[in-house]
C-alpha cells in the first residue's frame, strides 16, 4: 500500500475505499485505485469480479456506497447526477466497445458535438475536431458516417471525441473488444500514446491482456477487491510515463508475434 | 434474401419460441405487446363501427325503397306519398287504396291490406298520437295499427299508412313534385307490389357518401397506428432476433417468428376490438343520424363481415411487422449498415403535383358527381404519403444547414438521414391535418332560402283561390286560430305552372303552427300545407349530421395521429436506446437529447400538417363550393382548435416517451447486453 500512497500524491484521479453491492452482490469491497497525468492504468479481471462497476463509480455513471473518488483533489462521488453528467461531459472523456456513435452524424460532427454541448459554436467545434483526425489516421475521414467507416476507424473517431474537450481522463471500456487483434492493437496504441502525449490520464477495462499490456499499469479486480496490482510484465518503470514514453513505439513491452503483423 | 420456406417458417418450433419471447419480454416487452394489442383493438373497433355504419344506411335505405312506387302496367293498388310536419319533424304519410277486383298485397310492415279509412303508424308515430291532442293530430283518422319495422327505416321515424277508396281524392289527385323536397312527394301511382326501387334523388346519397369519406379518413390514420405499433413491437425484439439469426435460425425462421407474433398479437387485438365493438354497439345504436337512432340489427354487421374485417386486422398486423422486419432478416448482425442517406427523389414532388391538377381538373369537369372526386381524394391521401417523406428530406437539410445548437443539429441530421422515418412519426398528423382542412371551410348551409318559419303554403290552381282562403279562413276559426290569410308570390308550396299560394300566417310558434296545419290538412287535396322552413328539412338534418360527423372523424383522427406518434417516439427511443444510453454516459444531458426529438416531429409537422390542411381545403372545395353551401368562419376556428390540440397531443406523446427514454439510457449498460 505505501507505493499506492506515493502515486496518490500525484494522481488526478482517485478512488479510496470504494464499495458497492447491488442487493445481496457486493461488486466492490473497498477498492483504492488511482492514476496520474499520462498515465495509463490497465482494470483487468474476470467477468463479474467487478471491473465495470469500478469504472462507473471512477466515472460518475454510479455513485459508490461507500468510499471516496477524487478528481484533482476534488470530491465528486456525492455530486448529484446533473452535476456528474456535466462532470462526464467536460472533464472525462469515454471510448466505448461500440455503438457510441450517432450513426447519423458526419464524423466530424460526432467528434464535435461535446465541444457543441458546452457552447462553442458550429463552425469552431468542427473546426477544432478535424484538427483531430489528422494524427489519429483520419485524413480525408471527416465527412464520412459511422456506416462508412471500419470497426477500427470508427473506434479512432470515438478517441477523436474523448479527447477533443481535453479531458482529464479517459475511461475506455473494452474499447478494442468490437476489433480483430490486429485492429485492436492499433486502437490501444494510438489510446495510449495520444493520451500520454496530451498528458491525459486513462483508465482502460478489459480482459485482453494483450491490451493490459500497453498500459503503464495493471490492476486487477476479483471478488470485489483489487487482488494485484502489478507492473506491466516486462515493466522496470511502469509507472514513470516518462521513461515509458521514451520507449515509443520502438520496442513494445510484449506481446510480440502480434506486433510483427501489425507494425509499420 | 431467398424467399422464407414456408414450411420452417411457421413449424411448431417457430410458434413455440415465438410464444417463449412473447412472455419473456420483460416490462418493456409487455408495455410493446400491450400497446400493439391495443392498436389493433381500436383498429378493429372502430373498422367494425365503420362497416357498421356503412351497412346500416344501406338496411335503412333498403327499407324505405317501398315508398318510391314503380308504376305498373298490371296494377292491383294505387299508392301516393305525401309529407307534412309535426314539431318541425317530417311525418311521411302514404296513401294506398286496393284496384276495384283486385287482390293487392299487404305493404311491408303490415299483416294486411289497410281498409279504407284505416291508418296504420310505425311506434314512433304511434306515441306522438297518444301525446298530442286531436287538434294537433298531423294525420286524421283514427289508427287501426302498429306498422312492423320492415316499413321503417329506423325506430324514430314518423311513418302512417292511410286506406282509402280507389276513387279517393287522395288517391286520385295528382301531386306535384319539388326538386327541393326529393322523396317527399310522390303523385298517386298504379302498382303491382310494394317493392318498390331505390330512391336516385334522395338524402340517402348524401349520407352514403358521408359515411364513405368518413370511413376514409379513419382507416388510413389507423392503417399508421397499426404499422406503427408493428413496428414498436420489432424494434423491441431485432435484438434478440439478430442473436437468433446469429446462431444459425433462418430468415425464414425469423420471418416466421416475427408473423407469428404479429399475428398472435393481432388476433388478440382483433377480439378484444370485437369486444369493444360489441361494447360500444348499444351506446352507437342511441346516436341519432338521419333523423333518428338506429336499430340494433342495422349495425350488426353479421358474421361474413365480421370475419372478414379480423382477417383484414391481423393480415395487417402481420404485414407492417414483416416491412419492419426486414432489417434484422437482411443481416446477422442486426441493424443494416447505412453508408449514405437515402435521396428522396424529386419525383415525389412531381407525382405530388400531377395529382393535385389532375384532381382539379377532373372535379371542374364532373362537379356533381360523388363518387369520382371520391376516388381522387383517396389518391390525393396518398399523394401526401409520396411527397411526406421528400418533404422531411428537404426540411432536414435546411434545419442541417442553419443548425447551430447540438440539438437542431441531431435533429436535421436524423430527418435528412431518414426521411421515412421522421415521416412515419409526423404522417398521422400530417392526414389529420388534411382531414381537418378537408372539414374546416366545408359548411352546408342549413337555412332556407325560401318563405317564413310561421307562413303555411298551399298551391291552388288561380280559379280556386278565393274558394281556397275562404275555406282556410271558416277552418282556422273553426279550430280558435288567429291568422292572417291571403295570397303570396313567396315559392314554398310545389303546385306547377298556374297555381297561387294560399297562405296562412300563423305567429305563436310551433304548437298553434300545428294546430293550424291540422285544421288546413285536406284543404286541398294531396297536399299537406308547409312552411319554408319544412321544404329544407333534410338539408338542414344533413347539415347538423354532417358537423357531427366532421367533429368525430376529426376527433377520432386526431386521437389515432397523436397514439402512433406517441407509439413511434417510443419505437424510435427503443430504436435507439444504445446511442442514447452511451450518449447518456458520456455526459450528454438527456435534456438536449429531448430537445432534438421534439425538434425532428416538431418542425415536420408545423411544415407538413401545414401544407396538407392546404390540400384539404383545396380537395374540398369542388365539393363544397357548389350551390347551397358557404364558406364558415366556424370552420377557420375548428382548424385553428384542431392545430392547437395536435401540437399538444404531439408534445404530450413526446413527454410520454421521455420516462422510457430516461430508463432505456439508464439501463443501458456500456456494452452491449
Amino acid at each position: 500500500m505505501n507505493s499506492h500512497r506515493t502515486t496518490t500524491a500525484s494522481a488526478v484521479l482517485v478512488g479510496a475505499g470504494l464499495m458497492k453491492s447491488y442487493g445481496l452482490t457486493r461488486a466492490l469491497a473497498g477498492v483504492d485505485v488511482s492514476v496520474s497525468a499520462g498515465e495509463s492504468l490497465a482494470i483487468m479481471g474476470p467477468s463479474g469480479s467487478g471491473k465495470s462497476t469500478l469504472l462507473h463509480c471512477l466515472a460518475g455513471i454510479e455513485g459508490p456506497d461507500a468510499g471516496q473518488v477524487l478528481l484533482g483533489g476534488e470530491r465528486v462521488d456525492q455530486l448529484g447526477e446533473p452535476h456528474r453528467s456535466e462532470l462526464r461531459r467536460t472533464r472525462f472523456g469515454f471510448v466505448f466497445q461500440s455503438g457510441q456513435l450517432l450513426p447519423e452524424l458526419p464524423a466530424d460532427e460526432n467528434v464535435a458535438l461535446p465541444l457543441m454541448l458546452g457552447g462553442i459554436s458550429r463552425r469552431q467545434a468542427v473546426q477544432k475536431a478535424r484538427e483531430w483526425f489528422p494524427p489519429l489516421g483520419l485524413a480525408g475521414m471527416e465527412e464520412r458516417r459511422p456506416g462508412q467507416l471500419s470497426g477500427g476507424q470508427a473506434q479512432r473517431v470515438a478517441i477523436a471525441r474523448a479527447l477533443v474537450g481535453s479531458p482529464q481522463v479517459i475511461f475506455a471500456d473494452e474499447p478494442t473488444g468490437a476489433l480483430d487483434q490486429i485492429t485492436g492493437m492499433e486502437v490501444i496504441d494510438l489510446l495510449v500514446t495520444t493520451t500520454r502525449r496530451q498528458g491525459t490520464a486513462l483508465v482502460v477495462v478489459t480482459h485482453d491482456e494483450d491490451v493490459a499490456r500497453w498500459c503503464d499499469r495493471t490492476v486487477r479486480v476479483r471478488d470485489g477487491r483489487l487482488s494485484e496490482e502489478a507492473r506491466t510484465p516486462d515493466g522496470a518503470a511502469g509507472t514513470n510515463a516518462v521513461a515509458h514514453a521514451a520507449r515509443g513505439t520502438a520496442g513494445r513491452p510484449t506481446g510480440h508475434d502480434t506486433d510483427a503483423r501489425y507494425d509499420r | 434474401m431467398r424467399a422464407p420456406n414456408p414450411r420452417t417458417a411457421l413449424d411448431r418450433t417457430t410458434w413455440t419460441l415465438t410464444w417463449r419471447l412473447t412472455r419473456a419480454g420483460g416490462r418493456t416487452g409487455l408495455l410493446a405487446t400491450s400497446l400493439s394489442v391495443a392498436a389493433a383493438a381500436i383498429s378493429t373497433a372502430l373498422l367494425l363501427l365503420c362497416v357498421a355504419v356503412n351497412l346500416g344506411f344501406q338496411q335503412r335505405a333498403d327499407r324505405i325503397d317501398w315508398r318510391t312506387p314503380v308504376k305498373s302496367a298490371a296494377p292491383v293498388a294505387v299508392e301516393a306519398v305525401g309529407t307534412t310536419f309535426s314539431g318541425g319533424t317530417p311525418v311521411t304519410v302514404v296513401d294506398v287504396a286496393q284496384l276495384p277486383g283486385r287482390k293487392a298485397p299487404a305493404p311491408p310492415g303490415m299483416p294486411r291490406f289497410p281498409e279504407q279509412g284505416e291508418v296504420w303508424v310505425s311506434p314512433a308515430l304511434a306515441d306522438l298520437f297518444h301525446r298530442l291532442p286531436a287538434d294537433r293530430q298531423p294525420v286524421p283518422g283514427t289508427v287501426a295499427g302498429t306498422l312492423g319495422r320492415a316499413a321503417v327505416a329506423h325506430p324514430g321515424e314518423l311513418v302512417a299508412v292511410v286506406g282509402h277508396r280507389p276513387t279517393a281524392a287522395a288517391v286520385t289527385t295528382p301531386r306535384e313534385a319539388d326538386p327541393r323536397r326529393p322523396g317527399d312527394i310522390v303523385t298517386p301511382t298504379r302498382v303491382a307490389d310494394f317493392t318498390g326501387q331505390r330512391s336516385t334523388d334522395g338524402i340517402g346519397d348524401g349520407y352514403v357518401a358521408l359515411a364513405k369519406i368518413a370511413t376514409i379518413l379513419v382507416v388510413v390514420p389507423l392503417l399508421v397506428l397499426g404499422a406503427s405499433s408493428a413496428r414498436l413491437s420489432v424494434s423491441r425484439r431485432d435484438q434478440r432476433l439478430a442473436a437468433l439469426r446469429l446462431i444459425g435460425a433462418t430468415p425464414g425462421r425469423i420471418a416466421g417468428m416475427t408473423a407469428a407474433e404479429a399475428a398472435l398479437t393481432g388476433a388478440a387485438g382483433a377480439l378484444l376490438g370485437t369486444l369493444g365493438y360489441g361494447l360500444l354497439l348499444p351506446a352507437t345504436v342511441q346516436v341519432s343520424v338521419a333523423g333518428g337512432s338506429w336499430y340494433a340489427a342495422d349495425l350488426w354487421v353479421g358474421l361474413p363481415v365480421l370475419l372478414a374485417v379480423l382477417a383484414g386486422v391481423v393480415a395487417m398486423v402481420v404485414v407492417s411487422a414483416l416491412v419492419g422486419l426486414r432489417q434484422v432478416v437482411v443481416g446477422p448482425l442486426g441493424v443494416a449498415r447505412r453508408s449514405k442517406p437515402p435521396r428522396m427523389s424529386f419525383l415525389r414532388a412531381l407525382a405530388f403535383v400531377a395529382v393535385i391538377v389532375g384532381y382539379s381538373l377532373f372535379t371542374q369537369e364532373h362537379k356533381s358527381d360523388v363518387n369520382g372526386p371520391l376516388v381522387f381524394f383517396a389518391l390525393v391521401f396518398l399523394a401526401l404519403s409520396v411527397i411526406g417523406p421528400w418533404v422531411v428530406g428537404v426540411l432536414g437539410r435546411i434545419i442541417c444547414a442553419l443548425a447551430q445548437k447540438p440539438a437542431a443539429l441531431l435533429a436535421g441530421r436524423r430527418l435528412l438521414d431518414d426521411p421515412k422515418s421522421g415521416w412515419r412519426t409526423v404522417s398521422g398528423l400530417t392526414l389529420a391535418g388534411f382531414v381537418a382542412g378537408f372539414f374546416a371551410l366545408f359548411g352546408i348551409s342549413g337555412a332556407s332560402p325560401w318563405g317564413h318559419p310561421d307562413t303555411l303554403a298551399v298551391a291552388v290552381p288561380k280559379a280556386r283561390v278565393a274558394v281556397v282562403q275562404q275555406d282556410a279562413r271558416h277552418r282556422l276559426e273553426h279550430a280558435g286560430i288567429t291568422a292572417v290569410v291571403g295570397t303570396s308570390t313567396d315559392w314554398v308550396a310545389a303546385g306547377g305552372e298556374g297555381t297561387v299560394q294560399v297562405v296562412a300566417t300563423v305567429p305563436g310558434g310551433t304548437e298553434k303552427l300545428d294546430r293550424a296545419r291540422t285544421a288546413l290538412t285536406s284543404l286541398v287535396a294531396g297536399q299537406y300545407p308547409i312552411t319554408g322552413t319544412d321544404i329544407n328539412w333534410s338539408g338542414r338534418l344533413f347539415s347538423d349530421d354532417f358537423s357531427n360527423a366532421t367533429r368525430l372523424v376529426l376527433g377520432i383522427t386526431f386521437v389515432t395521429a397523436i397514439a402512433s406518434a406517441g407509439i413511434t417516439a417510443a419505437a424510435s427511443v427503443l430504436d435507439r436506446r444504445r446511442t442514447y444510453g452511451l450518449l447518456r454516459l458520456a455526459g450528454t444531458p438527456l435534456r438536449t437529447l429531448d430537445a432534438a426529438r421534439r425538434k425532428e416531429t416538431l418542425l415536420p409537422v408545423a411544415v407538413l400538417a401545414g401544407g396538407a390542411a392546404l390540400t384539404g381545403i383545396f380537395a374540398a372545395a369542388p365539393l363544397t363550393l357548389g350551390e347551397g353551401s358557404s364558406i364558415e368562419t366556424g370552420g377557420l376556428v375548428l382548424l385553428a382548435l384542431c392545430f392547437g390540440v395536435g401540437v399538444a397531443g404531439l408534445l404530450a406523446a413526446g413527454a410520454l416517451s421521455r420516462p422510457l427514454l430516461r430508463s432505456v439510457t439508464e439501463q443501458s449498460g456500456p456494452r452491449p447486453e
